[in-house]
Parts: C-alpha cells; sequence; structure tokens
C-alpha cells in the first residue's frame, strides 16, 4: 500500500459508546504544509487528533503515523515516535508545579543529552521566539490564558518535532494574542520546515494561515482542500460552515421535540 | 426476581472490574526499573505527603494519648492499679489507636490530596501532555506517589506512638502524680516488640498500601470535571477509611484473636 503523508488515515471507524464518531474516516496530511482540520462541534476534531497522537485507539481501520500503524507499536517505540512530535493542548497543560523556565525545559531534560548550559541557551532561544523571555521566572499561575498558551507552545517545538499537533489554539484568545499565535504557527512551519495539524473552528484565522483544509462532519471527511477551494464549493454542508448559517444541512439544535410542545403554560387554540 | 439476581451480578462483576484495573495500574507503575532522577521525585513526594501531614499527627497524638491516660487513671484507680496506666496507654496506641488513627487522619490528610491532584492533572490535560512527551504517567506520577505513602505512613505510625504516651504521661504523671518509675517500668515490662510493635507496624504498612493504592486509583481513573474530581476525592475517604477500619479487625483477629 502507498502513503503519501506523514499521516495517513484508513477507513477508520471510531465509537463512543453507541454513537459512531468517524465511520471509514480517510484522509491525507502532507509533510511540510500547514493542515487545518475543521468542523462543527461534536464533530470529532481533538478525537482525531488524539488518535493521530495514538492516545486513543480506532475500533477499525489505521493510522500511519511517520509511515507507521500506531496500532502495531509497542509502548516504548510509540514513546519514540512520539519524541518526533509536539502537541499543543487546549488548555496550554503546563505542570502547574514547575515554572515557565522548567516546563520548556522538560521535553529538552527527557529526550535530548545536552549540558546545562545549552539547555539553558535553547530554553532563553524558545522563550524568546514566543515573546516571553522576561517572564521564565513565572509560575503557570501566574499567566494570563494567552500567555500560559504560548509558553505551552514553545515547550512542544523546544525539542524541534518533525510534525505539531495544535488542539484549538485560537479558542478564547483575545485578538492581539490570536494574531500573534497565527504569525507563530506560520513563522515555525517556515522556519523549522515542521509540519502542522490544527484543529480549529475560528474558521478565518485557520484558513488565512492554513494550505489545506478537512472539513469533518456526520463522522467523515466533508470535503478536503485548500481554504479558496473550500471558500468557492457549492457543497451546501461546506457553504453552510464556512458563511457560519443555523440553518442548512448541519443541524445547529441538538435533536427534541418541537419547541411550542414543551413550553408550559402556553395555549396552543 | 431472576432480574434482581442479574442485577446484583453485573453489580458485583463491575466492582471485580474496578478491582482488577487498579491492580494493573499498580502493577503497570511499579514494575520498572528506578532511574536517579525518579528518586529526587520521591524525596519531594516524601515531603508533600509525609512531612506536610506531621503536624495533623503530632497534635492528635498528644490530644488521644492524653484522654487516654486521663481515662486509664480514673478506671484503673478504681481497683487502686493507676501505676498500670503506662502499660495501658502504650498498649492501646501501639497495637490499635495508632495505627488506626494515623491511617484514617492520613486518609483525609493525604489521600484525598493525591487524588485531586491527580484528578486535576487529569483535566487540566497534564498527564496527556507527559504521554505525549512520551513519558509513562504511571511511572512518573503515581509511582512516587504510592512510594512515598507507603514510607511516610509507617514513620508516621511510629511518631504517633511516642507522641501519644508522652501524652498519656503528661496527664497520668505530670498532672495527676502517677510515679514516673512504675509508668515507664509497666510498660517496658508489658510491650512486647514482636507481638505489639512490629504488629503494629504490619498494621501500618497495610494501611498505607490500601491508602496509597485506593488515593492513585481514584485520582487517575476519575471523570476529569468538577463533578468527577470532588465525587472522587470522597470515595477515597470512604473508600479507605472502611477499609482501614475492616483490615484492622481481620488483622487484629489473625494477630491476637489466640491470645485473647
Amino acid at each position: 500500500m502507498m502513503l503519501e503523508g506523514i499521516i495517513d488515515i484508513r477507513n477508520i471507524s471510531f465509537y463512543r459508546g453507541d454513537r459512531a464518531v468517524f465511520k471509514n474516516l480517510n484522509c491525507t496530511i502532507a509533510a511540510g504544509k500547514i493542515t487545518a482540520i475543521m468542523g462543527p462541534s461534536g464533530s470529532g476534531k481533538t478525537t482525531l487528533l488524539r488518535l493521530i497522537g495514538g492516545q486513543l485507539k480506532p475500533s477499525q481501520g489505521q493510522v500511519y503515523l511517520f509511515g507507521q500503524d500506531i496500532a502495531l507499536l509497542s509502548r516504548k517505540q510509540l514513546n519514540h515516535l512520539r519524541s518526533r512530535m509536539g502537541v499543543l493542548f487546549q488548555s496550554g497543560a503546563l505542570f502547574t508545579d514547575l515554572s515557565v523556565f522548567e516546563n520548556v525545559a522538560f521535553p529538552l531534560r527527557e529526550h535530548l543529552n545536552l549540558s546545562s548550559e545549552d539547555l539553558y541557551n535553547q530554553v532563553l532561544l524558545k522563550l524568546e521566539a514566543v515573546g516571553l523571555r522576561g517572564a521564565r521566572g513565572l509560575m503557570p499561575a501566574q499567566l494570563s490564558g494567552g500567555m500560559a498558551r504560548r509558553v505551552a507552545l514553545a515547550r512542544a517545538v523546544a525539542i524541534e518535532p518533525e510534525l505539531i499537533l495544535y488542539d484549538e489554539p485560537f479558542a478564547g484568545q483575545d485578538p492581539i494574542a490570536m494574531a500573534v499565535l497565527q504569525r507563530l504557527i506560520k513563522h515555525l512551519n517556515t522556519q523549522m520546515r515542521l509540519t502542522s495539524v490544527l484543529v480549529s473552528h475560528d474558521i478565518a484565522e485557520a484558513c488565512a494561515i492554513s494550505d489545506q483544509v478537512i472539513l469533518l462532519g456526520e463522522g467523515r471527511v466533508l470535503a478536503q482542500g485548500s481554504p479558496a477551494e473550500l471558500q468557492a464549493s457549492d457543497d451546501p454542508a461546506v457553504k453552510q460552515f464556512i458563511h457560519g448559517e443555523a440553518d442548512g444541512v448541519i443541524p445547529f439544535h441538538f435533536a427534541a421535540p418541537p419547541l411550542q410542545e414543551e413550553l408550559k403554560g402556553l395555549n396552543h387554540d | 426476581m431472576i432480574n434482581f439476581i442479574a442485577d446484583l451480578g453485573a453489580i458485583a462483576v463491575g466492582k471485580l472490574v474496578r478491582i482488577g484495573e487498579a491492580l494493573l495500574m499498580l502493577l503497570q507503575a511499579l514494575v520498572v526499573r528506578p532511574k536517579v532522577s525518579s528518586f529526587s521525585r520521591l524525596i519531594q513526594q516524601l515531603y508533600v505527603v509525609g512531612v506536610q501531614s506531621l503536624i495533623i499527627m503530632l497534635v492528635s497524638a498528644l490530644f488521644i494519648g492524653m484522654v487516654l491516660g486521663l481515662q486509664g487513671y480514673t478506671l484503673l484507680s478504681a481497683y487502686g492499679s493507676e501505676q498500670a496506666v503506662g502499660q495501658m496507654v502504650a498498649l492501646t496506641l501501639v497495637r490499635e489507636l495508632s495505627p488506626v488513627v494515623a491511617a484514617l487522619l492520613f486518609a483525609g490528610r493525604a489521600g484525598s490530596a493525591l487524588t485531586a491532584e491527580i484528578g486535576l492533572m487529569k483535566a487540566t490535560e497534564q498527564l496527556a501532555s507527559l504521554e505525549m512527551f512520551g513519558i509513562d504517567p504511571l511511572h512518573r506520577i503515581v509511582a512516587p506517589r504510592f512510594w512515598a505513602g507507603m514510607i511516610s505512613l509507617p514513620l508516621l505510625v511510629a511518631i504517633f506512638s511516642l507522641v501519644g504516651i508522652y501524652g498519656g504521661h503528661l496527664v497520668a504523671v505530670d498532672w495527676l502524680g502517677v510515679y514516673s518509675g512504675s509508668y515507664w517500668g509497666n510498660m517496658q515490662q508489658a510491650v512486647d516488640f514482636n507481638e505489639d510493635v512490629l504488629n503494629g507496624m504490619i498494621k501500618a504498612f497495610v494501611f498505607a498500601f490500601l491508602i496509597s493504592w485506593t488515593a492513585l486509583y481514584q485520582g487517575y481513573s476519575c471523570t476529569p470535571t468538577s463533578q468527577g474530581i470532588s465525587a472522587a476525592t470522597t470515595r477515597t475517604v470512604v473508600y479507605s477509611s472502611l477499609a482501614i477500619l475492616g483490615f484492622d479487625f481481620i488483622l487484629t483477629a489473625l494477630m491476637f484473636g489466640g491470645t485473647v
């Protein structure tokens, strides 16, 4: 079988209880590009990210990471593969008992055998890249949400991974932090020639920096292509999502009986 | 009726599965070659779990010893044998009260904190992020906390007994006037190292295992929401307290059952 990308997802199905999150999902993420995975809430974006990272196992199908089927790897092999990738979690997930400096130093200490001078310089350079060199002595509890996300980004790229996964990098950020993060992601991608996968439903921000967009919905890939191709798409679901329309093929309301039947004390006659 | 029995069976199977999961978690966490860096993490946890529980242990032990001295004196002086108060205080503490009370306090003070800490690490994706750095959270987070509990509680129990005996001395000797020589002398004669002190320490190790295991499993397997963490913390205290009391009876029956 020919594998095309740094990540190849083949025919995966994934169930939570009886509900199918994915059914026979296929997609390929090309090396060296920024790929945005988008879709409405509950379409399984974060689940897909966790399947790629090997934190979840698909019920059926294969996830190939760097050309290897992760279901067939031992824990040790999987951990080795993970040392080639970085993840930016939605909450930042900084270690609350470590300072900003120690958080960024953490993966370096674990995976690389650096002298203390090199380690210090590396951490400072990474923090400089996210504009937080001066905050290295602070604890995570003293950081704002945007700052915590930037520290987490510095930590995720500390060991210079080949692949980086961003989970909702723009959610809950103010416009300045959003623009800074956008620039950083783009910059890291071109500077370090890494592959970036970002999960987001901030359409404008994600489209502005990504080379490829994968739109998820109904447990499958609804559409795939460059941001411009998706903007121009005639597909009703794609149009509804891209233009943010409440009424359309993607239901906005969770399944429920009609409102009139549910409201109390109303005379329907 | 059949349905009722089936439901009962399903509940029992569910509980057994949970116990199996908890055992597996512990095995995965503990079967690992120790590294130099894991030693420093153990020291850190010994401080959090052990040293920080010291104050509550010292204060409780002092008061319990004082109460024992007072109650013992009142009871024994009715028979004119208040000299035996030393041995009564020491035997009660070393055999029974120190391991049980220290363990109950430890479950409330350190066990609940462990569950809440690990639960919050799970909720804030810190465990997931360790995993994505290629580090097993069971080795990094669970193992040092488990060993810290196993080492701390027996030491705390020993300290508890010492302070309690001193509390008894304060009341019986310094306040109520029992002769100090008979307080210590009777105690020395009555307390046997193997029979009493060692058995008390065995209890401490068993309780330390029960508390650490319960607290860590509840934290690691909790639903990562505020409600889930609060429920898991409560379960830690309730389950470990019940386990302590239940196992205390079993151990006491095994250790002292034949001699009563």
